[in-house]
């Protein structure tokens, strides 16, 4: 049977990086390539003996697909393509191309420099890494090889988000990444055309959740921020100036608008700065409604948000500066997750007076979002990772009473074997199907399927069904006839005629429906099987039948050897 | 040049005065407006609208849908950041989690918890049958079906109302009107109390003010006070008025103190009065409420503040859920201003249909934050809101 194989080597039930490995049509494709944040050793890293044990994955691997930035996608990527060693084609967007280097480069820097870790990729290995990519773009079908082909499509969350579709022969797969169905300012929501796929892979990690509304979320945020400023202080908004920095940027600059605020706004310099340059060169990637005014003015330039200079730092407030995203080991990200004191190397313990407040902006699918997303597709499974089991019963009840498809959650590990159904599109001649409707009524009746006799040949690429006939002809073959004959013996006292007249009988009782004639040359013929009755030459009394049937009818003439075998029933006449 | 500038002034004024309502909406949905008229927001879209809001804990509620045919139960827990007090600030867990899920057949227009257990029971408002559901617990995300109660109607016009007892063993008081109320053993389904009446006036409300004695409204604004210990006749309490074509809810405060166990009525067209428990017909407050549309309204919720004294809440008549202060009501009927006035859904409608407005379906109040309720609306969206009492803004921190 034709069947898929999904193996979530990361991801599956825990939330912490993504990793997966489709088998489809005798290719092999491995979606993400993410780090755990949350481990110190090796379990960041997917576990990779799952493919092999020691070895290069090249000769495992058709292609490897990044579908974000994000590092718990991306993450593991200069390791598993340098260290392990891999060196086929990586695809992925165009600006997850342009800005994955500067993440993984940033937490090189802090988990070498910093945490002075050992067993890690090193900048070449970044950059080497990255000569392998093959960029992709968006709703463009990409051969990878004669067989495999794939298309990336919209997937909103971040600049560069996509979600895969893969293809092979008749069977596909769409691989959502990380995903969202509600635009946001600067980003759209994701969109998929009614594909069909064999298997739907969806992130799951706000599937139980419904997601509180972003005007209420913005509405906290400002409320904060607005707060400190009328009390003459200054708000820090540490994020990655290419993720969310964005968003916000444009909310502080409508709000700043709109209540006729002045007090100055920072971007930090650096990565920040070039921020702008990337979004206006991905510009297609954002949404409608800034691509429309960025004819008109570039949205990512600001009235009221300027680059940071150190020397503002002692600047009496209001301000709000952003500084970039706190990666785990810094100072922010430690005074984020609620620490008070920080003891700082050569100098005394400093007390955290800031006033902090943890919100998110991520933009993920909810439960809600995943149902639009497979009315979108339309898929013939769904597969659900990064989710919890037990806590997912009910999504999985739903998805499969509201779609009737089956749905599977596997954990880390754990293979999910699809069996699919790919349906082969089959040309067949016009003569052979006028000829197998005159056969039948005028309707086809379910309750008495036909079989129909017809050959069927492949050619280049495409399948024909055409009658024998036609098909001998085109091939220059003679066609032989098969014919078998058998005898049984049977006593009976009565003549020749006779017995042949209680096998007629016999056999118009038993095989109602069939065609059976008695004729006048001494034969009884049901459908084209021949039945003629001799009698034995030691005796008068035992009958010898004889019965001769085309290869056709081989069934049925088994069944009339067999049943005749067993002796005509008394009370015959 | 001058005469066109002051052309244009003219122009904004009228145009500013002819849309005075619109104007004053808007003032009053400004990010300054929302930031103090609430101390908490949270805007949720369900996939489907809810009639039914019930808590199940402290920190989760159910709801369920009512469309004709299959419909889920959901059992939602509260955001993080709500109920955080301490470290408010350090949690950014802003989502309602769907801790429990469940199918359903029919729609659910009452849904009423089982106190102490993980049991619930529902009514479809076509019958008077009740129908027993496991709520689930760690091991499964799934609400199941356990069982049915049997009413005394196969059809009714609006189902039966549902009072789970306080205390003691599960027991259900159940019935679509006043005549059919009893009371069931959920675990044997056996009859433990029967109201004796002959009245076969349709019930809008049924609760427990204490663990035995109840108190049920009917529709046409007469109340019946009984102990299920007893057979004795119910105490009988007159419609506040005669007129017919009008609906009344009510609610009792189940309070500690027999002396704060007053009981609100409202009608259908705005009409409402508060009176004592002990003495329904006796001399106790009106008020006109100030409500959009009275008369076009049918699912009504009145109830009474759980902390706060003398506060009611009132929805159902339009999109807007209003917050009254009793202690200025009078003897004679006034009109009365709302305290507070939660205007969400009806503003922020995800309403397709515009000839249908959005209204409110149901709100409950938080039963020990003080300001927090819970309100949902016909267009799937539920609102958990933290409001300032108007009369402290400004000043310091409320409790």
């Amino acid at each position: 049977m034709p069947e898929i194989k999904v193996t979530p080597l990361g991801a599956g039930q825990d939330v912490g990086r993504s990793c997966i490995l489709v088998s489809i049509g005798g290719k092999n494709i491995m979606l993400d390539c993410g780090m755990h944040m949350g481990y110190n050793d090796d379990r960041r890293f997917p576990d990779f003996s799952y493919i092999t044990q020691n070895g290069r994955l090249t000769d495992f691997l058709d292609c490897l697909i990044i579908s974000h930035f994000h590092l718990d996608h991306c993450g593991a990527l200069p390791y598993m393509s340098e260290m392990v060693g891999y060196d086929g084609p990586i695809y992925m967007t165009h600006p997850t191309k342009a800005i994955c280097p500067i993440l993984l480069e940033d937490f090189r820097k802090i988990t070498v420099d910093k945490k002075g870790e050992t067993n890690f990729f090193t900048s070449q290995m970044i950059k080497d890494c990255m000569k392998k990519v093959i960029p992709l773009n968006l709703h463009q079908t990409v051969q990878v090889d004669d067989e495999l082909e794939i298309k990336a499509y919209y997937a909103g969350h971040v600049l560069g988000a996509a979600m895969v579709h893969i293809k092979v022969g008749s069977e596909s797969v769409v691989y959502t990444g990380d995903y969202n169905m509600t635009p946001d300012r600067h980003l759209g929501a994701a969109w998929i055309d009614k594909c069909r796929p064999d298997i739907l892979i969806s992130e799951s990690t706000y599937a139980t959740t419904i997601r509180d509304s972003k005007r209420c979320r913005e509405r906290d945020f400002l409320k904060k921020v607005h707060e400190s400023i009328e009390r003459g202080g200054k708000v820090l908004i540490p994020v990655f100036a290419l993720g969310r920095a964005q968003e916000l940027c444009i909310l502080l600059e409508t709000f700043w608008e709109r209540m006729n605020l002045k007090a100055p706004i920072y971007f930090s310099t650096g990565l920040t700065e070039k921020a702008n340059h990337y979004y206006k060169l991905f510009i297609t990637w954002t949404n409608q409604k800034i691509r429309k005014t960025f004819v008109q003015r570039n949205m990512f330039e600001f009235k009221h948000i300027k680059a940071f200079d150190r020397s503002y730092a002692d600047n009496p407030g209001p301000m709000v500066i952003m500084p970039g995203y706190c990666v785990q080991g810094t100072i922010g990200h430690k005074i984020l997750n609620g620490q008070r004191k920080l003891e700082m190397e050569g100098r005394a313990t400093l007390d955290v007076k800031l006033q902090v407040e943890y919100m998110s902006f991520s933009a993920h699918a909810d439960a809600k979002g995943i149902m639009q997303l497979i009315r979108m597709a339309e898929p013939r499974n769904m597969l659900l990772v990064h989710g919890e089991a037990v806590k997912m019963e009910f999504l999985k009840g739903k998805i499969e009473q509201e779609f009737s498809i089956d749905c599977y959650m596997p954990a880390n590990g754990e293979t999910t074997t699809v069996t699919t159904n790919p349906s082969v599109p089959v040309d067949i001649s016009l003569n052979l199907l006028k000829r197998e409707m005159a056969l039948g009524g005028p309707l086809p009746d379910p309750k008495k399927p036909r079989t129909m006799h017809g050959t069927l040949i492949m050619k280049e690429n495409s399948l024909k069904l055409v009658s024998s006939e036609q098909a001998l002809k085109e091939l220059g073959l003679n066609e032989h006839q098969l014919r078998f004959t058998c005898h049984v013996q049977l006593q009976d006292p009565h003549s020749d005629a006779d017995t042949l007249h209680r096998i007629y009988t016999h056999l118009k009782s038993v095989l109602k429906g069939y065609t059976i004639q008695h004729l006048p040359d001494g034969t009884v013929i049901v459908e084209s099987i021949v039945i003629k009755v001799s009698s034995s030459a030691e005796d008068s009394n035992t009958k010898v039948l004889l019965l001769s049937w085309s290869y056709q009818d081989e069934d049925l003439g088994s069944f009339l050897s067999s049943l005749l075998k067993k002796g005509l029933p008394s009370g015959i006449c | 040049k001058q005469h066109y500038i002051q052309r244009r002034r003219r122009t904004k004024w009228t145009f500013a005065r002819r849309h005075q309502t619109t104007w004053n909406k808007h003032q009053e949905c400004s990010c300054r407006a929302v930031f103090e008229r609430y101390k908490d927001l949270h805007v949720y879209q369900l996939e489907h609208p809810t009639q039914v809001l019930e808590w199940t804990s402290g920190n989760s509620v159910c709801v369920a849908g009512y469309s004709q045919s299959k419909n889920e139960i959901l059992e939602l827990r509260l955001p993080l950041k709500l109920l955080a007090d301490e470290n408010k600030s350090l949690c950014a867990e802003r989502d309602f989690k769907v801790s429990h899920g469940g199918f359903t057949d029919g729609p659910v227009r009452c849904l009423t918890h089982i106190p102490g257990t993980r049991c619930a029971v529902t009514n479809d408002g076509l019958s008077s049958d009740l129908q027993v559901w496991d709520l689930g617990g760690e091991e499964s995300d799934v609400i199941r079906r356990t069982g049915s109660i049997k009413g005394k109607r196969s059809a009714s016009e609006r189902g039966s109302r549902i009072a789970a007892r306080p205390s003691s063993a599960p027991q259900v008081l159940h019935g679509a009107q006043i005549s059919d109320v009893q009371l069931t053993e959920l675990a044997s389904g056996e009859t433990l109390y029967k109201l004796e009446t002959d009245s076969a006036d349709p019930l809008s409300s049924l609760q427990f003010v204490s663990d035995t004695v109840f108190l049920a409204g009917c529709c046409n604004g007469s109340v019946y006070v009984a102990d299920t210990r007893t057979s004795a006749p119910p105490q009988l309490s007159h419609s506040p008025s005669s007129a017919e074509s009008v609906i009344w809810w009510t609610d009792a405060a189940a309070g500690p103190h027999p002396s704060s166990r007053r009981v609100i009525r409202v009608s259908s067209s705005g009409q409402a009065v508060v009176s004592d428990l002990r003495n329904l017909g006796g001399a106790g407050c009106q008020a006109q409420l100030d409500v959009q549309t009275p008369g076009r309204c049918s699912q009504v919720k009145v109830s009474w503040a759980p902390t706060l004294d003398d506060c009611i809440s009132v929805s159902g008549f339009s999109g807007v859920v209003q917050i009254y202060n009793t202690r200025l009501w009078g003897a004679e009927p006034q009109e009365a201003r709302p305290l507070f006035e939660h205007r969400g859904h009806a503003v922020s409608s995800q309403q397709t249909d515009d000839s249908v407005p959005t209204f409110v379906t149901s709100h409950i109040w938080h039963p020990e934050r003080p300001r927090t309720l819970l309100s949902a609306a016909s267009d799937g969206s539920v609102h958990v809101w933290d409001w300032v009492d108007p009369n402290r803004q400004g000043g310091s921190p409320t409790p």
